[in-house]
């Protein structure tokens, strides 16, 4: 009788005591740590600053050249560098070039075409090898080589030549005046002396170690380790030529949660988190972060297929896209849905105030002024079922975007919305690798299926550079790749785009923007929902640190950690 | 019983052919692993094609399959766009041990698979073991105190936690012990991750950051092995050998654990035995949750990006678990009940 039922009540017990023990037991060991198993590391002093971001997704690679990814672009401001970076205001400073080339300098030629570096004489690589013109010119090469599957081989492939006449001097010779320079090339540097050899035997550099673990580095930290799934590592760059970081060890962890984001900052265990939700900012406030908002050229828009033979045909009118534009409420959607902290952007060059000059304003949120417009368009509920329609079509219009939560929710304000004004929009909800699937993959949104598209974009910032609504970029069988997935030609527009990215002459070239901005704004061929900056949640013991919309941790050697 | 297990492994050749055949196809269609490419934007017209070449995907769907089974070194292929087919291919397939390379990182997909495998059988066999022995307490106990008490009150905490969703369990869990705890001054534990980089990869750090993970899985899974092994306790206690077990004096123990357990255990083996291939599947929400490196969250980072190599890697290796483990489970039948035979 004794063992009865005690026995299971002991198991029960010991099961709940164990969990409590080994919860105290690991607070304990927490505060007397002592690693049972050494890492790589080196052993620290006591003092030692350490750092640690999270990131929502884990990089794909860590090699320029061979990644779009933005969590990986933001390494390369910790172990490589761009020949020039852009600061907190996006404004471009020199890193390892003297000074950035201009017709003025002389860095830039009279024609556009040839663009002529002068690189600092103190940049070495972590192994204490320089970095020189060679490293350039490889890295070009390796852009360019069809043996390597690297991500973009844009703008390298617009060169015709990269040549050095010493080891400090690198030219660059493009076949035609190509202004987006200074945005697009040379972000990250491989490092010749290292992958050239493996090029010459393998003819590839595809396989190179290099390219998953990159240890030698001419940034203020160096690669240390990377776990899949869990974490990266770097540390301080001791040869680094440049200002000594403070910080002494950096460990970016992948958390793809957004809540388990949240509960990490709150709990202390991260300095930094990236991404992060609008909705999440005020209870991040709250815990005592500081939330910086950067803005990086993109914004969330909301683009119009204008096309005769597969468009709607109330899209033709400017009428009908206007009153689009004024039936929903965005200030409200930014506000209620987004916490009111973007703002709504007028111009696709909000982010860049000098392209954007005169500054666009957003058409009002103007129920009456909608309905007005329609009828002037002849677009009347004939049929008494709610819906607008003219010569027996009925002003139904499919509307895309991919599945993010809040596009969701912004669909189904929208939605009702336009429904008021007598606008039936149909919501399609599609994943991403569905909705940007190519025209030769049958994707809906390059197939020319949706009446307005969504998504966030932005010129090739912080170059106002655009090429989605070039008439030559309409897909089509004998062109599949096409990316003018509106099917808009309009000539104006199309000369105007094709213009200005020959324009080396900023002044002439802001010009030509300026007619580009009237002309979207005119024909509203587009529609801004909200502004999508970086968001950041930075720990209050993490000072120093901004941040660029372009290279994100420019100034990361002097980020520092205060008690 | 030695033929029984060759001819069953024999059946299952034909059988995991057409079941990759399946997948391939339907994998094919999860979307364009080449259309995330260009990052925050789509990928360049120029990039994808080059991309698409390379990378063998603009090759006609079934001898996309051929050269994922058998490799393509045996033919040559336009690498460089020239229209001449010169490059021969480097690829041994997948019945050569060549599962391919991960269209994303460019890594060998069994070295991808390599790399979180061993967490997530950390993490999954830990749960398995809590939810058995947690299970096996309970569902006893059920059955021998049918509708006491305490009974009920197990019942009713176990179904409670059954309906909820283990993403409000995860993240409640994280919250209370990990976030308000800390804040409270309590012991807490971690919030992410299956070891503090910092500290290091050790087995305290590894068994600290178990515990919330194998709550929340455990917590749901509870209920319905427990009632499982409740009901057949029940039905087996009833019966007529028990009865004659008691009626010998044989002590209590003896009757429930080996008399009883033993062929009350029969349909738990049965659903043991398929919840186990799927345990290399891992736990994709709580792995999503607590950061946890594991093949549940490989796979839903892949199939985010269409990355058909290692999707079609990951679900062969569940596919060929699936097929071995209901072997193992047949073999482990006729070991509880010998009445069962498989050979003539």
């Amino acid at each position: 009788m004794y063992h009865k039922g005690n026995l299971y009540r002991v198991f029960c017990v010991l099961i709940i005591l164990g969990m409590i023990i080994s919860a105290c037991a690991q607070a304990a060991t927490e505060v007397d740590v002592v690693p049972e198993k050494a890492t790589a590391a080196p052993t620290a002093p006591p003092e030692k600053k350490v750092a640690t971001l999270i990131y929502t997704q884990e990089f794909d690679s860590l090699a320029p050249l061979y990644t779009s990814m933005w969590f990986s672009w933001t390494t390369w401001q910790m172990n490589n560098h761009w020949a020039w970076e852009f600061d907190e205001k996006n404004e471009p400073f020199p890193r390892l070039v003297t000074e950035i080339p201009s017709v003025e300098n002389g860095g830039i030629s009279e024609d556009g075409t040839t663009i002529t570096m002068k690189l600092r004489d103190d940049i070495k690589w972590s192994d204490n090898t320089p970095l020189t013109a060679d490293d350039f010119i490889f890295t070009w090469e390796m852009a360019v080589s069809p043996a390597n599957l690297v991500a973009t081989t844009y703008p390298y492939d617009m060169i015709e030549s990269v040549t050095a006449p010493d080891p400090q001097t690198v030219v660059v010779k493009f076949y035609e005046p190509f202004a987006p320079w200074l945005a697009n090339l040379w972000h990250g540097i491989l490092p010749a002396h290292i992958l050239r050899p493996i090029f010459e035997a393998e003819g590839t550099i595809d396989n190179a170690e290099w390219l998953r673990s990159p240890t030698v580095g001419c940034g203020p930290y160096n690669f240390v380790e990377w776990e899949s799934g869990s974490y990266a590592r770097y540390v301080r760059n001791e040869n680094y030529w440049g200002t000594p970081a403070k910080i002494d060890e950096i460990f970016i962890r992948f958390v793809p949660d957004d809540a388990s984001q949240v509960a990490a900052l709150k709990a202390g265990d991260a300095d930094l988190g990236t991404f992060i939700a609008y909705s999440d900012v005020p209870g991040l406030k709250e815990a005592g972060l500081n939330i910086v908002v950067e803005p990086n050229g993109y914004s969330e828009w909301m683009f119009f297929l204008v096309n005769e033979e597969i468009g709607h045909p109330a899209l033709l009118d400017v009428r009908v896209r206007k009153a689009v534009a004024m039936a929903i409420d965005r200030e409200g959607i930014v506000r209620d849905l987004l916490g009111g902290i973007p703002k709504v952007p007028a111009s696709f060059w909000d982010a860049l105030p000098f392209y954007n000059d005169p500054p666009l304003t957003n058409y009002p949120y103007d129920p009456e002024g909608a309905k007005d417009l329609l009828d002037e368009a002849g677009w009347i509920d004939a049929d008494g079922d709610g819906v607008r329609d003219k010569d027996g079509v009925a002003l139904e219009l499919e509307h895309a975007t991919t599945i993010r939560e809040i596009r969701q929710d912004a669909q189904a304000v929208m939605q009702q919305q336009l429904g008021e004004v007598g606008i039936k929009l149909n919501v399609n909800p599609v994943d991403d690798t569905l909705y940007f699937a190519s025209y030769a993959d049958n994707g809906p949104a390059a197939r020319g299926e949706y009446d307005i598209q969504e998504w966030s974009d932005g010129p090739l910032f912080p170059d106002p550079d655009i090429y989605y609504w070039l008439c030559s970029e309409i897909p089509s069988d004998e062109y599949p790749t096409g990316e003018n997935w509106f099917y808009i030609c309009d000539e104006e527009l199309d000369a105007l785009i094709q213009l200005q990215s020959t324009q080396v002459n900023v002044t002439e070239r802001k010009e030509t923007f300026t007619k580009i901005n009237q002309l979207f704004y005119d024909q509203v061929y587009i529609i801004g929902l909200w502004q999508d900056p970086d968001v950041y949640a930075v720990g209050s013991h993490l000072v120093n640190a901004k941040f660029s919309g372009v290279t994100m941790f420019f100034n990361i050697a002097e980020w520092d950690l205060v008690p | 019983m030695g033929r029984y297990i060759l001819k069953r492994l024999l059946q299952g050749i034909p059988l995991l052919f057409f079941i990759s055949l399946i997948l391939f196809v339907l994998m094919m269609n999860t979307g364009d692993p080449v259309a995330t490419m260009g990052g925050r934007r789509v990928t360049r017209s120029g990039d994808y094609e080059r991309l698409r070449r390379q990378l063998g995907l603009d090759k006609p769907i079934y001898l996309q399959y051929i050269y994922w089974l058998v490799g393509n070194d045996w033919t040559k292929t336009d690498v460089d766009g020239d229209g001449i087919v010169e490059t021969p291919g480097t690829r041994r397939g997948v019945l050569r041990g060549d599962f391919g390379i991960s269209l994303l990182n460019r890594k060998p997909v069994l070295e991808v698979i390599g790399e979180r495998l061993p967490n997530t059988l950390i993490l999954m066999v830990a749960s398995e073991v809590v939810i058995i022995v947690g299970a096996l307490l309970v569902g006893i106990y059920s059955a021998l105190r049918q509708y006491s008490l305490l009974d009920n009150i197990i019942t009713a905490l176990l179904f409670i936690f059954y309906s909820m969703p283990i993403f409000f369990i995860a993240l409640i869990s994280m919250y209370i012990f990990a976030v308000l705890f800390k804040r409270w001054g309590l012991p807490y534990l971690p919030t992410v991750g299956m070891f503090d980089p910092q500290v290091g990869e050790t087995t305290a750090q590894i068994l600290w950051h178990l515990v919330l993970p194998v709550l929340s899985i455990s917590l749901i899974s509870f209920a319905a092995y427990s009632r499982y092994i409740r009901s057949t306790m029940l039905e087996v206690m009833s019966q007529d050998y028990i009865r004659t077990a008691r009626a010998k004096g044989l002590p209590k123990r003896e009757v429930i654990f080996i008399h009883a357990l033993k062929n009350a255990s029969l349909p738990i083996v049965t659903v043991v035995g398929l919840d186990l291939p799927l345990l290399l599947g891992g736990a994709v929400v709580t792995e999503r949750i607590f950061a946890w490196p594991g093949m549940g969250r490989l796979f839903l980072d892949h199939i985010d990006r269409a990355d058909l190599p290692v999707i079609m890697g990951i679900l062969m290796l569940v596919a060929v678990a699936v097929v071995v483990f209901q072997i193992i489970t047949d073999i482990v039948y006729a070991w509880l009940d010998p009445r069962i035979r498989y050979e003539k």
